[in-house]
């Protein structure tokens, strides 16, 4: 991690200093112990602020999507001839690739408006496992040293193998290096047991209709709709989200569970293949929805019924975004007969 | 001012009896977290918690709450009122930041030229009890750089100071004494005030995280346009999870739905990250980025509000530093602005 770590401090600084990127979107510490924070490189000084560990949570596209998208909004401002291209420097692993990808699928920038320095992952700590081993506790100090996290509350010390902390979709993950990058450091991490990435939807999926739809209204009753999850996601990134929408009003503001229930609906069927399972709407959110189990469901939808992956490769859109001849359509007519 | 010892065992059953009488709120464990709710009867609060996830602001003003109903009929719209009345409540377990919130959020819902109903109802029928802080919950706590302190009685009617065996309750208002017998022990002598201010002052040091909240007010009445602005929200997802768990913000939207002939108009929380927040009828919004959401909610709490009210809207509580999804910390930015 350390030599990874050295190396993209070095290929960010010769980017600035060559003025090859305009910014770096990276990590750097959190002030909290074991975090990193996002943050937004722009001189070859501040460089050294980069770090890469498995702190690192979110997926950095939908930072990326968003300089550029302004970049291009402020650039109509301009008079064509003093126009200008930005180009942005980002820290990219697995999934964040594959999100790089679906935004270039869906052409929301040119492939030279950004610079992917792709890193090795073997998964980032989910906040919930690790406050779990501390019973809660706030964690005074923490380290990380020789793939064991250890962590000092009021209460004493707490210690766990790195491996027992990581995120639920980190476990099952099979794209441990980039899918696309222009620079990569490190050596492949450690591959996760990607077979085993659709077991807990199987599981689910053979739970009586009942007990999945009490399922469903109990995890959407803990939602108080901040749109933390849409915001991080970088596949959510529409001008306008119907959530916000007054005229019609698709959804109120008062505290509804149908409300809730609508919201994600319709956030969750606009990610049929275009859901990368970099786990940042479940990182992020504050009240612990478990958004994953469905997001997971139509995830293995778009594998069985489409054979696809989202985002793995430049040359194979999301199976709602291209049309073929031979695409199946019993489902629609039978539901029973698909997946 | 009356002041008692109460046996520490007993409590959380004086808290649990109490819910049989009247409404009370307290921290309890929800799953992983704790949460202030309505207890039921007999139902003991926990004693021994950090703080709370959430703010009790929402028993004073309600995540979403009815403010009146109206149904239209042949002779035009008929209104009528519809407020809950929740009648008396106890908030058990408040902390003294999350106390003197409550002061703070009554500068603005009582004031002499504006006073709102539904706010002030049910502030007083409130009646605060806090658990003093012996010992800083946590190392995010940063009550003393913002005008609290660990033992602080500000919007305090019962000021509960565990010393050890026992705690010290001091009865602090006309609303607090009226609960002294529900609380019931003995009379406190010198020794346990000596022992409380002892810890007060001890409590105080322990607090770190110290930031220059006062010092930034003349930089922020200067820096209106300063680039530093261009660069601090980048990574703010604009989820308002800060806001929402602050116990001092206060910003809402009001909102009318309509079945029919029959509507209700309510009253929701509504947060300055938003992109809608000030969003116009005609499409312009004068905020339009998150720039100015940030800044508008750095402006809010360090300069607007010392300018209206003579007081910071934060009570250094630190729910927004721990909560945040991408680690936006209050204390570094604040930090930040002092070095303009």
């Amino acid at each position: 991690m350390e030599n990874v770590e050295k190396k993209l401090r070095e290929e960010a600084k010769r980017l600035l200093s060559e003025k090859k990127v305009d910014v770096v979107v990276g990590y750097e510490a959190g002030t909290l112990p074991l975090t990193a924070t996002p943050c937004f490189i722009t001189t070859p000084e501040e460089t050294e602020r980069l770090v890469w560990n498995p702190f690192c949570v979110q997926n950095l596209g939908k930072f990326v999507h968003d300089l550029l998208n302004q970049h291009h909004e402020a650039q109509k401002r301009v008079k064509p001839e003093a126009r200008r291209k930005k180009v942005v420097g980002v820290v990219t692993r697995g999934c964040t690739s594959r999100s790089l990808v679906i935004q270039l699928q869906e052409k929301q920038y040119e492939r030279e408006e950004v610079v992917i320095l792709g890193v090795p992952c073997g998964g980032y700590v989910d906040r919930k496992k690790l406050s779990a081993l501390t019973g809660g506790e706030e964690i005074r100090e923490g380290s990380l040293q020789d793939g064991r996290i250890s962590a000092r509350t009021w209460n004493g010390e707490h210690q766990a193998v790195l491996k027992e902390l990581l995120a639920d979709n980190c476990l099952t993950c099979r794209f441990n290096r980039p899918v696309l990058a222009d620079i990569e450091m490190g050596e492949a991490a450690t591959a996760a047991e990607a077979e085993r990435e659709y077991e807990a939807v199987r599981a689910f999926e053979n739970l009586p209709a009942e007990e999945r739809w009490a399922y469903f209204e109990k995890e959407m009753a803990k939602c108080i709709r901040c749109c933390a999850c849409r915001n991080v996601c970088p596949s959510c990134y529409c001008r306008i989200c119907f959530a916000e929408q007054s005229q019609p009003q698709w959804i109120g503001i008062g505290s509804d569970p149908s409300d809730t229930q609508l919201f994600q609906l319709m956030r969750m069927y606009h990610m049929v293949g275009r859901c990368v399972d970099c786990g940042s709407c479940v990182a992020v959110c504050p009240m612990g929805v478990d958004l994953r189990k469905f997001l997971k469901k139509l995830d293995s939808d778009a594998f069985e019924l489409f054979g696809h992956r989202a985002g793995v490769a430049l040359e194979e859109p999301a199976p709602l975004g291209a049309y073929r001849e031979n695409d199946r359509e019993d489902f629609i007519f039978d539901p029973k007969s698909g997946a | 001012m009356e002041k008692r010892v109460i046996r520490k065992e007993t409590l959380a059953g004086i808290v649990g009896e109490l819910a049989g009488k009247m409404r009370v709120c307290a921290p309890m464990k929800a799953e992983d977290e704790v949460l202030f709710r309505v207890l039921e009867a007999g139902e003991k609060p926990l004693i021994e918690f950090a703080n709370a996830k959430n703010a009790p602001k929402n028993f004073l003003f309600p995540r979403t709450e009815t403010l009146l109903k109206f149904t239209r009929t042949g002779k035009g719209m008929v209104f009528a009122g519809d407020q809950k009345d929740g009648g008396e409540t106890l908030l058990f377990g408040v902390r003294p930041c999350d106390a003197r919130s409550f002061t703070l959020l009554d500068m603005l819902f009582d004031q002499e030229k504006y006073r709102d109903p539904y706010y002030l109802d049910k502030r007083e029928k409130a009646t605060v009890v806090a658990l003093g802080c012996v010992r800083p919950p946590y190392t995010t706590c940063f009550c003393t750089s913002v005008g609290g302190a660990p033992l602080s009685s500000e919007g305090v009617d019962i000021l509960l100071t565990d010393l050890g065996e026992a705690y010290l309750a001091e009865f602090l208002t006309p609303k607090g004494e009226a609960l002294r017998e529900a609380f019931g022990g003995t009379p406190a002598g010198e020794a346990e005030e000596k022992q409380k201010e002892t810890i007060a002052t001890q409590a105080a040091e322990e607090i770190r995280s110290r930031i220059p909240a006062r010092e930034i007010k003349p930089i922020l009445d200067a820096r209106f346009e300063d680039p530093f602005w261009n660069t601090l929200h980048q990574k703010c997802l604009a989820c308002g999870t800060c806001t929402y768990l602050c116990p001092t913000c206060h910003c809402f939207d009001i909102s009318d739905e309509v079945k029919r002939a029959d509507g209700i108009r309510i009253r929701n929380w509504d947060s300055c990250m938003f992109p809608m927040f000030t969003k116009e009828t005609l499409g312009h919004n004068p905020r339009p980025s998150q720039k100015e959401r940030w800044r508008q909610r750095v402006m809010h709490k360090f300069r607007y509000y010392v300018d209206n009210f003579g007081a910071i809207a934060c009570v250094g509580c630190g729910r927004c530093v721990m909560a945040c999804p991408v680690n936006l910390d209050i204390r570094k930015v604040v930090a930040d602005i002092a070095k303009l």
